[in-house]
């Protein structure tokens, strides 16, 4: 399967088929496990439920 | 309205994850250096450190991923610690996050703020005045 960063059409269609099962204001965000730069300190979205709101903010460094 | 600005008003009353996916727009694949060196490009486009990056290969391993990760986090200069999503994309795929994207979850873990696709629907703006809405009905 063409990566979704190889060129502006193949970033197209993989938003196109990803975009509808995005979560939408009112549904459950699902949950996930992350660890740091290093490989440490993992991190689960579930783990602020009940104590801070949270802001995710995705993206890369281009 | 920047991100930096963002953190620096909220982070004592929202947790900031900053979550580094694969790389939009990396040498090896669609690399916008050549727009960027004819000056062409829109001034939305560019990554988390509000600019476009040149030079950067799309990682092939985790360790790969984590050191453009580190290089990302240390450009953002302001002590957010940044998380690595996983070489299946899993986290990218589940939010629909290529290239960027904002969004914002409440305490009950539901959805408040779901951002558009970056770079046009990449709108801090828009998710502060989230972010002020629902702190403002948490107090009331």
């Amino acid at each position: 399967m063409t990566k979704p960063n190889q060129s502006l059409k193949s970033q197209r269609a993989w938003q196109r088929r990803y975009e509808p099962l995005a979560p939408k204001v009112g549904d459950v965000a699902p949950d996930f496990e992350l660890r740091d730069v290093n490989g440490e300190n993992a991190v689960r979205l579930s783990d602020f439920r009940g104590k801070k709101p949270v802001a995710l903010v995705f993206g890369s460094f281009t | 309205m920047s991100l930096r600005d963002l953190y620096t008003q909220y982070n004592e009353r929202v947790q900031f994850l900053v979550i580094y996916i694969r790389e939009a727009h990396p040498e090896d694949g669609w690399s916008l250096g050549k727009l960027s060196r004819l000056g062409k490009l829109p001034g939305k486009l560019g990554g988390l450190a509000g600019h476009v990056k040149q030079g950067i290969y799309d990682p092939q391993t985790i360790e790969e991923r984590r050191k453009v990760a580190g290089m990302c986090e240390t450009a953002l200069q302001y002590g957010i610690r940044t998380y690595v999503d996983e070489m299946d994309d899993e986290v990218m795929t589940a939010y629909a996050a290529m290239p960027d994207r904002l969004y914002l979850i409440g305490l009950d873990g539901r959805v408040v703020y779901a951002g558009g696709q970056g770079p046009f629907g990449f709108k801090p703006a828009e998710l502060k005045e989230a972010i002020d809405a629902y702190l403002s009905q948490e107090k009331g």
